[in-house]
């Protein structure tokens, strides 16, 4: 059998278990990967005898220690390529989902560990100031985010006497003044008054600083914790 | 010697700023900019010592007219030292400024007012670790009161250096800061402001550009969030250090009351018409004063000299002008100042902006337009020059036009006089309510079509506090000053411009000349346009010179009601006094002048005109 072929069902027997928290049937699997039963069913003869996987008597297929690495590594690989190539690249995430089941084969683990770490360092730097913590560096996986910069809700969503962190700011034009006064991302500032047109008084750097509405809107902040 | 006071605004810096000059304080202006400079000479050890206090300012990287004033400033040496003034209870946001001012390394010290305000908070500011911290040496003072005021000029002419402060940037931005200076090779604090889009060699701001964008992909976060992110992490730092606190019990917030929509707004209104009224009752009793003193002691023996009629004529417009100038500026506009002046030092300035900023936004402004507004009801030439405190432009733009059609003190009595006293109280009302409904008209439109960005509020909300007698005073002084010397000339040429007119016969000649306005289109009788025309010269003046060419005070006799009506409504709408008209050109330039002229002689003749053809 192919190494690459082998790759492919262990990924795919990986990908299954870790979505359905369950190990496939053999019909399941033939029908992820778009092959026949009979084929899927003859390729798991091979892998067994090369202790990859174990084939229950109803049918289930089981990894074994070996299989479960391998696959998992694949998977791994599969997810940063392509993630490269999608947010990095700006390839499309379809063909770059295509791209990177070809490139998963053959690329070497610390290329995979390279484009990781060029990877975690944009997430990082994008996260940068948000406040939240990092996510453990094993857990990521492929994020696109819609908006560029930040999706955090508008100051004047929040009540009176919350507590909250500045995230972002909106727009170029007015965002000068507010930096000024201390309304920097990563910044504490509590809101001291809402008047329902959305206008705020937010207390930030021991000041208050009065708002009107549509320059609040573009102040995104999350509730401090 | 030159010292520059610098400071964010409400630090403080204008009570130093008294205090170290006294009275001898003339404002300048710098030169292709409306923003004053207040300047002020001492003698200090024998040496003439020049002391000028700068606006007041958040940051140095903007491209408001004060921010760009003060770099301007900076970069130039506009002064051998710089005094930073530094709020104690803010020091953290004050020092982002000393921080930027510092890079541009002029020799400095730190003056750290307000420190019995800090200590009433329970913090306590350790100055020598703050001294060390900056590299220049710092003064802890009480501007209110008084103390450690006379250290300053000693301390900044004998001590001070360039800071020692260097804002741990993000490595990228140092890597870029370096590498333009290499290459191109200017200074550290041009590059930075390069980098944020300000500056005025285009091979800097091209590279600099271009390394920004691509600072500002790789942290998805501008260049000028890094930057200002840096400096006030810098500030907390130096902050954590030298300021310790202990508890105190919170005083009573009066925010609660003021800055809420009930009882804030009721409140605001309560303020701004008792405002209103004091400035009406007090100014038309103190006018009623000095009108009677001036025309016995002035006016009456001058005529009794029975000089040559071509002399007699000219010094009698000539005393009549400052009679007018007189009788206005000190009991309306002067009294009026002094109730600004209190509500600015109180603080409670801001908090009205905030509450009006809703009702500002519907016609194109926003809540700082309050003020020119609110002064425009006493006298439109304050009002205009308030127009400074506007951001843009465009709402300057806005607010000229709207604030020249408020019925200023003169107008409500051309109102008072003519409808009110001969057509009906209830008819005076509705010229209000015309003139109310042209001005949100006006404003919707003006709105619409004034070119610029509108830009929303953002206002610190100044600390509540008492005022002092003596620095709104001195406030009040140094704006009525800057008003007559602005409308007394005007007032003067013109009086004696119309003086002479008169004496040559040429009123005959004009009342002729625009007769087929007047006459046909407004159906007035002939004199009235020289009434109307005296009426630019002083608003009320047409209400006067209306009963002495009509030859009776009982104005009903000779007039019907609808004359009267048309009368009063043109002559309230149409043009702005020519003291106005000054201001305008002053502080919006000739085109704002001429366009808010001509709209609203335009304006004042076409309601007329319809006022006439309908109820004739």
């Amino acid at each position: 059998m192919q190494p690459s072929l082998r790759e492919d069902y262990l990924e795919a027997v990986q990908l299954f278990s870790e979505k359905n928290t369950r190990f496939p049937l053999t019909e399941e699997l033939a029908a992820a990967l778009f092959k026949t039963v009979p084929v899927v069913r003859s390729d798991m003869a091979e892998l067994v005898s090369s202790g990859d996987v174990i084939v229950t008597a109803d049918g289930v297929i089981t990894l074994t220690g070996q299989g479960k690495q391998t696959g998992t590594s694949v998977m791994k690989k599969h997810e940063t390529l392509q993630c490269f190539l999608s947010e990095i690249l700006g390839m499309d995430s379809i063909l770059a989902s295509d791209e990177a089941c070809t490139l998963e084969h053959a690329v070497s683990d610390e290329t995979i560990d390279r484009l990781g770490k060029l990877i975690v360092t944009r997430d990082h730097y994008r996260h940068q100031g948000k406040g939240n913590r990092h996510k453990p560096a094993g857990d990521r996986t492929c994020r696109v985010e819609k908006d560029e910069f930040c999706q955090s809700p508008s100051i004047s969503e929040f009540s009176e006497g919350e507590e909250v962190i500045i995230q972002c700011i909106h727009g170029r034009a007015c965002a000068q003044r507010l930096l000024d006064l201390g309304l920097v991302p990563g910044e504490r500032a509590v809101i001291k008054r809402r008047l329902s047109n959305g206008a705020v008084v937010v207390q930030v750097k021991g000041c208050d600083v009065a708002v009107s509405p549509e320059i609040a809107s573009a102040i995104g902040v999350e509730r401090s914790p | 010697m030159k010292i520059a006071l610098l400071g964010n605004p409400g630090v403080g810096k204008s009570l130093i700023f008294n205090q170290l000059t006294g009275l001898g304080v003339e404002v300048n202006r710098y030169p292709g900019s409306s923003v004053a400079l207040e300047c002020g000479n001492i003698c200090y050890k024998q040496e003439r010592t020049e002391i000028v206090d700068l606006p007041g300012i958040y940051s140095l990287d903007g491209n408001s007219e004060e921010e760009t004033l003060v770099r301007t400033f900076l970069t130039s040496g506009g002064a051998d030292v710089i005094v930073a003034v530094l709020d104690a209870t803010k020091l953290e946001r004050n020092l982002y400024l000393f921080v930027q001012a510092a890079e541009f390394s002029p020799k400095m010290i730190a003056v750290v007012n307000m420190i019995d305000a800090a200590e009433r908070q329970g913090m306590h500011i350790d100055a020598g670790t703050l001294s060390s911290h900056l590299g220049v040496p710092v003064i802890l003072a009480a501007a209110s009161e008084g103390r450690n005021i006379d250290r300053i000029l000693p301390v900044a002419l004998g001590q001070a250096t360039p800071a020692r402060v260097h804002v741990p940037y993000d490595h990228h931005i140092e890597a870029a800061l370096k590498s333009l200076e290499k290459t191109i090779g200017t200074p550290m604090h041009t590059n930075l402001l390069a980098l944020q889009g300000t500056g005025d060699d285009p091979v800097l701001l091209d590279a600099a550009g271009a390394i920004a964008q691509e600072i500002g992909m790789r942290h998805r976060m501008s260049v000028g969030q890094i930057i200002a992110t840096n400096r006030h992490n810098f500030a907390r730092e130096i902050t954590a250090a030298v300021v310790k606190r202990t508890a105190r019990k919170k005083p009573y917030d009066l925010d609660s009351l003021l800055t809420r929509t009930f009882p804030g707004i009721p409140i605001l209104c309560t303020i701004l018409f008792l405002l209103l009224l004091s400035v009406f009752l007090i100014g038309s009793w103190m006018e009623g004063i000095i009108v009677a003193a001036f025309t016995t002691s002035i006016i009456i023996p001058f005529t009794a000299l029975a000089l040559p009629s071509l002399w007699d004529q000219i010094g009698f417009s000539l005393l009549i002008a400052l009679q007018a100038g007189f009788g206005i500026a000190f009991p309306f506009v002067f009294t009026f100042y002094i109730g600004l002046s209190l509500l600015e030092d109180t603080g409670y300035m801001t908090r009205a902006a905030f509450l009006a900023d809703r009702a500002m936004h519907r016609i194109g402004l926003h809540g700082e337009a309050i003020i020119p507004m609110v002064i425009g009801f006493g006298c439109t030439v304050p009002a205009v020059m308030s127009l400074r405190l506007l951001k843009t432009r465009r709402e300057q733009t806005i607010a000229a036009v709207l604030v020249t059609m408020i019925p200023c003190s003169a107008r409500t009595v051309v109102i008072a006089g003519i409808v009110a006293a001969f057509v009906g109280i209830l008819w005076a009302f509705s010229i209000y309510l015309i003139v109310f409904v042209l001005l949100i008209l006006t404003a919707v439109v003006l709105s619409r079509i004034t070119p610029g960005e509108q830009f929303g509020m953002i206002v610190e909300m100044s600390t509540l506090r008492r005022p002092q007698a003596r620095l709104v005073l001195a406030k009040s002084w140094l704006r009525i000053k800057e008003f007559l010397f602005i409308a007394m000339p005007v007032l003067i040429v013109t009086s004696i411009l119309l003086g002479l007119f008169q004496y040559f016969g040429l009123t005959e000649l004009f009342e002729q000349m625009v007769a087929p306005v007047t006459v046909t289109l407004l159906g007035l009788p002939g004199y009235a346009s020289t009434a109307l025309l005296f009426g630019v010269f002083r608003k009320e003046l047409a209400f006067e010179t209306l009963a002495v060419l009509a030859g009776t005070a009982d104005l009903g006799s000779v007039m019907t009601s609808v004359q009267l009506y048309t009368f009063a409504i043109v002559s309230v709408l149409f043009v702005p006094c020519v003291s106005t008209i000054a201001v305008l050109y002053r502080q919006l330039g000739a085109r704002i002048a001429i366009i808010t002229s001509v709209y609203t002689v335009f304006l004042g003749f076409f309601i007329g005109a319809i006022i006439n053809i309908l109820m004739k």
